[in-house]
């Protein structure tokens, strides 16, 4: 594959990935707390389940990509690398998570006891089980998901829920801080794109599969969320 | 199955164009005074004239149903037909001069043709490419053999100080943003196209490859409303509130537009074309031509950014629009952007022109692939 084929393969992957993305989008408004805090209804406590909830999939999405790091063949060493730096970036965001948790009156050890939910399960066993195939780079299409949340919508809803909870900035510093790291992120994840692995038999399909996989299983994260 | 040819052409705008600065002179002053959101608004949408069905004292010269017979009698005349060759009519706009009957019908009385066959259709920008698309099926399976399609919009009205002054609770109340701002962004005019399932034998005609129309109101509330208010979550219809005097009260009478609800939809009118894209029925290189409705020139700048990243940017230089000048005439829009760029633009056969008008009411987009024969 010459040069052009790989920056056209690359770029039919990220219209494909838009459309996944797009569609999921969407879907998160009316995913319940979601929507009450777009209606303007949420509570104190619908912001200490969304915490709850989401620090396992925060401490799990670091050792997925760790995990996919190692079954990274010799000959990809390069992209490992960006794996390895991914899983080491990411690997104490919850305790920032943990912090907004207490400082609205949540109670750390209820936090670290917490089960999974049944959606934030069925993510992260379906991730697990793709981390652990050989050159595992359709979780890029996963990535491309997990942190389009992150870069689009968690600031927005932290803005809003400091609005409506009259709350301090920095008791939505998790959800502000993913807002405000979008920069050069998208163009690593087209360089990581464009960087060879779609000459993998079958990686473009793959990579636009995870996320759609992924995007739903987000969905049921959110739509099973365990009480606070 | 006929192919289908876009083979006449036609434009009707009201009256001389309307300067930014004498806008309020035709619209009127709401409680006399001069509007603080119109500096804002134009420096958006970037529009320096527009026209207006209204008179400088702000009574009607036109009818929504007069301008559109106007402009299919153009569209008539630059083809190679005449009009009592035409068998179908269909219309487009977002509100008629009357609640009902439909606009078509309104039209049809206003031409010098029998009998024949119409269709009126309803909803904002994107009713232009619902009323085409029927006209372009109806010339494909051999029902008729010429047909004509027309987008009208006589928005002016609607602006007047008359229509605002009555809702909330002081005659002299200024009117929310999501008023004004489209008080500043639409005008008035008419467009149509006549179509056949063969190319004209002396004129320029288009081919039309393909109309493809995507509602998204499955995951959007409505960015524009008019006809309705929300009474605190629940929206309530004008013809609910026990007279129109008490719906004109509570605003439900008002034509608004939700901004943050309308580029909220971006992305998934961007997600329609990109659709298309991968499925082979846009091929970026082979486009020579976009005319892209859009209502305000930053949202066509978010609208590239976007693209860009998706790799479907078609190079700005092809790009094609008239809104600077024309304004924005909604289900007008593409028929008036079609008319001119015939007229200005240098077209070779075998030019590929690529139409797209997506329509915030409730999310909609509609896009279309002519090509020059």
């Amino acid at each position: 594959m010459n040069g052009t084929a790989t920056s056209r393969a690359a770029q039919s992957v990220m219209r494909r990935l838009l459309m996944v993305w797009v569609d999921f989008e969407t879907s998160l408004d009316t995913a319940p707390l979601i929507d009450k805090l777009r209606r303007g209804k949420f509570r104190l406590d619908d912001y200490r389940t969304l915490l709850l909830n989401h620090r396992q999939q925060v401490i799990e999405g670091s050792r997925w990509i760790a995990r996919a790091a190692s079954s990274i063949t010799n000959e990809f060493a390069a992209q490992r690398s960006v794996f390895l730096q991914h899983a080491l970036t990411e690997h104490r965001d919850y305790t920032m998570l943990e912090a907004d948790f207490v400082s609205v009156g949540g109670d750390l050890s209820h936090m670290l006891s917490f089960e999974k939910n049944v959606g934030t399960e069925a993510l992260h066993a379906f991730m697990f089980q793709r981390a652990t195939e050989p050159n595992p780079f359709d979780l890029l299409g996963a990535m491309f998901i997990i942190e389009g949340v992150g870069n689009k919508k968690a600031a927005v809803w932290g803005r809003l829920i400091a609005e409506q909870l009259a709350l301090d900035e920095r008791q939505v510093s998790f959800l502000l801080y993913h807002g405000e790291n979008d920069a050069g992120h998208l163009a690593g994840f087209e360089e990581t794109l464009g960087s060879g692995i779609l000459e993998l038999p079958g990686m473009a399909d793959r990579i636009v599969k995870t996320s759609a996989v992924v995007a739903r299983l987000y969905r049921l994260q959110l739509e099973e969320l365990t009480p606070a | 199955m006929h192919d289908v040819y876009i083979n006449g052409f036609g434009a009707f705008f009201p009256g001389p164009p309307v300067g930014n600065d004498e806008m309020e002179t035709y619209l009127g002053r709401i409680g006399g005074k001069p509007s603080r959101y119109r500096p804002i608004v134009l420096r958006n949408n970037k529009i320096k004239t527009r026209h207006y069905a209204l008179d400088e004292n702000g009574v009607a010269q036109h009818s929504n149903a007069s301008m559109a017979a106007a402009a299919i009698s153009a569209a008539v005349d630059s083809s190679e037909l005449l009009l009592r060759d035409v068998t179908y009519l269909a219309t487009a706009t977002t509100l008629g001069d009357v609640l009902l009957p439909g606009l078509a019908s309104q039209v049809h009385a206003e031409l010098d043709l029998g009998p024949i066959e119409i269709a009126s259709f309803q909803s904002v920008c994107t009713s232009s490419l619902m009323a085409l698309k029927s006209a372009y099926a109806q010339i494909r399976i051999g029902e008729h053999r010429a047909a004509t399609v027309s987008g009208s919009e006589f928005a002016s009205r609607y602006f007047r100080p008359g229509f605002y002054e009555h809702a909330g609770d002081g005659a002299t109340a200024e009117p929310p943003f999501e008023a004004e701002f489209l008080r500043f962004t639409l005008s008035d005019g008419a467009g149509a196209v006549v179509l056949e399932p063969a190319p004209n034998a002396r004129h320029r005609s288009l081919k039309i490859h393909w109309i493809d129309i995507r509602s998204f109101a499955d995951r959007f509330l409505p960015s524009m409303i008019a006809g309705g208010a929300y009474d605190g979550e629940r929206l309530r219809f004008w013809g609910d509130y026990g007279s129109p005097a008490s719906a004109a009260r509570a605003g439900a009478l008002m034509l608004t537009q939700d901004i943050a609800r309308m580029r909220s939809m971006l992305p998934v009118w961007v997600s329609h074309f990109v659709e298309l894209v991968e499925r082979g029925r846009i091929v970026i290189d082979e486009i020579d031509h976009v005319c892209c409705h859009y209502s305000s020139q930053s949202l066509r700048d978010e609208t590239m950014k976007l693209l860009t990243a998706a790799g479907a940017l078609i190079p700005p230089e092809k790009w094609f629009s008239n809104l600077s000048t024309r304004g924005n005439v909604g289900a007008a829009s593409i028929f008036v952007l079609l008319e001119e760029l015939v007229r200005v633009r240098p077209l070779e056969k075998g030019q590929k022109i690529l139409c797209n008008v997506p329509e915030s009411g409730r999310a909609l987009n509609g896009l279309m692939l002519l090509e020059v024969a």
